[in-house]
């Protein structure tokens, strides 16, 4: 801005001069005197432009040490204005160059032979256009240097947070007509044809020295095309807190296992496992409450989280969830308020893991959720999980391929089924199910996955609930992904389900085809392993 | 007898203290952990998080990297996103208020450095461009001076009791790096303004140094694995420039190097970034005086 008044007042001076040269008849003393004036004038210019060249080297060595700034000058104007301007043709002292504002940038002045002479011996150890100070008068406001500091969202600019949006989409072929009651997960394919059941925008920084933030807001369409939308996720965690403590708060997904933690498109395969759909819940287990983790002072990594969550509705499944239409396994749900810390669903998780070798990583956890649920005035649930992952990757991984990953979770849940509201169920039952999955997954090619998996759920057989869900049931799928970047991926996926005769219920087999895309927008959020 | 005990007991103490005393050092990438080595010799204990031989955009971020960074006094990263995509949930989850962005304990490499080739619009048509400028900026020799005197001054700060160590260990690397930079200026002189190719674009600062012109790719943008159809531009400029090596890193797949190498007469060169990721370099000069022999004698 300064330089533009400077030009102006350049400008303005030396038009006077020169209109008074033109018009008037030329008297010695005035010319003298005119003379005098613009050297006047030129001196003042020339002392305005090195207050500013000082001003401008002293921003620029408390500034200009930012790497990211200095190569991509947004002086430009400058540059700009200097050569059109017709005061700047007419005042010869103008400045044209300022290394101050519009630096060389390292490939427009290569330092290495710059007169093409460079001769053994007298090889340039030193280099200002790639080094530009030394580190002491760095400023620590480098590259993202305070935790509060504007980060930037893709990549861009600067912002207070990562900005990032996610679409999920699936083409669906079955021989089921009821693929809704199929598919265990509340983001899977829900009809024939095409699904848009995850559509998010995620959004994450740091909120200031002790805190950071992250949310997840998801649209998802019906199979009438219309919108619903879900707070997944809206939690803040300390950053700071003393002894390997760290602290969540909000809601949030449990820490059970290991794909409840996880967001849909991050998953494997286009649909969740039977497990973890039917004991954990159709939109896993997640809810309103507080955690605290902490990492065991040991040599290999250990864990211990323990999470506590209202647990009610249908994200707490399998909890204080009143039902579809006020009833759970046939149930009239009692549909209550908290009573007290029992009435809260508690989820200890501890994980550990180590490093078999340099290119292979296991993981091993243990999982829990209590709490009571809505079929009765004192029914409880617990839920036990149990986990394991291997990872091999190639030392000479490209893209983080080529790998094989192995993963398996078992769950148990024991489920006593009450009387319902007013006893009005003829009796009270206690539900022991379980099931779990394995899958392995051999990245063979950079961007391309193939994977196979087996289900298993084992549902206790009632005479007394004929709930769909009640059903034990088996599944095989295979899929194959490929990843043209890590911001997009196409899945073919089929399926086998084989649903299993119960009191109530035929046997049936299921056939079922997946054609899924993504795409990410934004901000990519890392991986976590 | 009871000096005797006292004595030992004192000599365990110490030895305990002295174990103690070592400041714990975590490098994201193999690179920056070597400039640590030279820095911090046997006053520090270094932990490198990626190997040399892996793509460092693509690390796993390992439960057992949690526990090195829980346990850091110092990490030393690029900050120029290289490990963006791998290093934020490690963080998340170290937990460690002295590796915070800001504080002595964390030293990132690219401050004070200015990145080259700085996209001017950030959009990922153009492949995995980096928003801060190219991250692959260690291999400038000029580059690796001002980040070891950065680590070395950092390590003072953490470490003042060896701060004349530490301050001692940079002059010695500064003196070698200036008196090789003579022998590989020299060495690289008689190909000035050559053209060489790269699987990826990991080389400006490199080829900055010594006068080359690394600028032809075979990924058709950064991150995108090669095409046929692009292959062939390739061989096709290659033959009109006379290019006469392909650098290839060792987590780049060396068939396709030489099947463009084989078409117009090229050599392939096996390139590293990281001191380790070919045999015989696990130090930084000898990475340099390796990359600079190994491509002296394919341009011959």
């Amino acid at each position: 801005m300064n330089k533009f008044i400077l030009i102006g007042v350049a400008t303005a001076a030396l038009a006077t001069a020169r209109a008074q040269d033109a018009a008037s008849t030329p008297v010695p003393s005035d010319v003298e005197s005119l003379r005098q004036q613009v050297q006047a004038l030129t001196e003042t210019v020339k002392e305005l432009q090195q207050q500013m060249k000082d001003q401008q080297a002293a921003i620029g060595k408390t500034n200009g040490t930012a790497p990211a700034s200095s190569p991509n000058p947004e002086g430009s104007p400058v540059a700009a204005a200097t050569s059109p301007s017709p005061a700047a043709s007419t005042a010869a002292h103008f400045a044209t160059e300022d290394a101050a504002v519009v630096s060389s940038t390292p490939t427009s002045s290569p330092n290495v032979n710059a007169n093409g002479t460079a001769v053994s011996g007298n090889f340039p150890t030193t280099d200002t256009s790639v080094v530009s100070s030394a580190p002491e008068t760095i400023s620590s406001t480098g590259t993202g240097a305070s935790l509060t500091q504007p980060i930037s969202i893709g990549g861009g600019g600067k912002n207070y947070m990562n900005i990032s949006f996610d679409g999920l989409f699936a083409l669906a072929g079955s021989s089921a007509r009821d693929l809704d009651h199929i598919e265990v997960g509340d983001h899977d394919p829900q009809q024939r044809g095409f699904n848009a059941r995850n559509i998010e925008l995620a959004f994450d920084g740091a909120v200031d020295p002790y805190f950071e933030g992250f949310a997840n807001i998801v649209f998802k369409l019906n199979n009438d095309n219309q919108t619903e939308v879900e707070v997944e996720e809206a939690f803040l965690q300390t950053t700071s807190l003393p002894f390997n403590l760290q602290l969540k708060a909000g809601q949030f997904f449990s820490a059970f296992g290991r794909i409840n933690p996880t967001h849909p498109h991050t998953w494997d395969f286009a649909d969740a496992p039977i497990v973890h759909g039917r004991l954990l819940g159709p939109d896993g287990l997640r809810g309103v409450g507080a955690q605290i983790s902490w990492i065991v002072p040991v040599p290999w990594y250990s864990q211990f989280i323990l999470g506590v969550q209202n647990g009610r509705g249908g994200t707490g499944y399998s909890f204080r969830n009143p039902g579809d239409g006020g009833m759970f396994f046939d149930r009239r749900t009692t549909d209550r308020e908290l009573r007290g810390l029992q009435d809260f669903v508690w989820i200890p998780r501890w994980e550990n893991s180590v490093d078999l070798s340099p290119t292979q990583v296991v993981l091993a956890g243990v999982s829990g959720a209590f709490g009571s649920n809505e079929t009765g005035a004192d029914s409880r649930t617990q839920i036990y999980g149990a986990d394991f992952l291997y990872k091999w990757k190639s030392a000479n991984a490209e893209g983080g391929f080529p790998f094989v990953k192995w993963q398996t979770e078992f769950m148990y849940r024991r489920f006593e089924a009450g009387r319902g509201v007013n006893e009005s169920f003829p009796v009270a039952e206690t539900f022991h199910d379980w099931g779990l999955y394995s899958q392995v997954l051999w990245g063979f090619k950079k961007g391309w996955v193939a994977g196979i998996r087996g289900d298993y759920l084992d549902m206790e057989d009632s005479r007394f609930t004929d709930d769909f869900e009640r059903q034990s049931r088996s599944r095989i799928s295979a899929n194959l992904t490929w990843y043209p970047t890590e911001f997009s991926k196409i899945r073919l996926q089929y399926n086998h389900d084989f649903l299993y005769e119960n009191f109530f219920l035929a046997d049936r087999d299921v056939d079922s085809v997946f054609l899924q895309f993504e795409f990410i927008l934004g901000a990519h959020g890392a991986h976590k392993f | 007898m009871m000096k005797k005990i006292l004595l030992i007991l004192s000599t365990i103490l110490a030895c305990a203290f002295a174990a103690q005393a070592k400041l714990n050092v975590v490098a994201t990438l193999p690179d920056f952990g070597s400039l640590a080595r030279e820095i911090g010799g046997d006053k520090i204990d270094i932990i490198v998080l990626a190997k040399a031989t892996e793509d460092p955009h693509f690390v796993d971020a390992r439960p057992s990297f949690v526990v090195s960074l829980r346990n850091a006094d110092a990490l030393i990263d690029g900050g120029a996103e290289l490990e963006l995509g791998w290093l934020p949930p490690l963080l998340q989850n170290a937990r460690n208020p002295k590796i915070e962005v800001g504080k002595p304990g964390r030293i990132q490499t690219s401050q004070g450095i200015r990145l080259m080739n700085v996209p001017t619009t950030a959009t990922r048509a153009a492949g995995d461009v980096h928003a801060l400028g190219n991250p692959h900026f260690t291999v400038d020799p000029i580059i690796a001076k001002a980040i070891a005197q950065h680590i070395a001054q950092s390590f003072a700060a953490l470490d003042p009791p060896n701060a004349a160590f530490y301050d001692g260990n940079y002059k010695k690397f500064e003196a070698t790096i200036n008196a090789k930079l003579q022998e590989w200026g020299a060495a690289m002189l008689p190909f000035k303004d050559q053209h060489v190719v790269a699987y990826h674009d990991s080389w400006p600062y490199f080829a900055h140094r010594f006068g080359i012109n690394i600028d032809i790719f075979l990924e058709p943008k950064p991150g995108i694995p090669p095409s046929p159809s692009h292959l062939t531009e390739v061989i096709a400029q290659m033959k009109a420039q006379h290019v006469k090596a392909v650098i290839v890193e060792p987590y780049h797949d060396r068939r396709i190097a030489e099947k463009v190498a084989n078409a117009t007469g090229a050599k392939v060169v096996e390139f590293s970034q990281f001191p380790g990721g070919i045999p015989g370099t696990n130090t930084y000069g000898k990475l340099i005086d390796t990359l600079i022999s190994r491509l002296a004698a394919a341009l011959k």
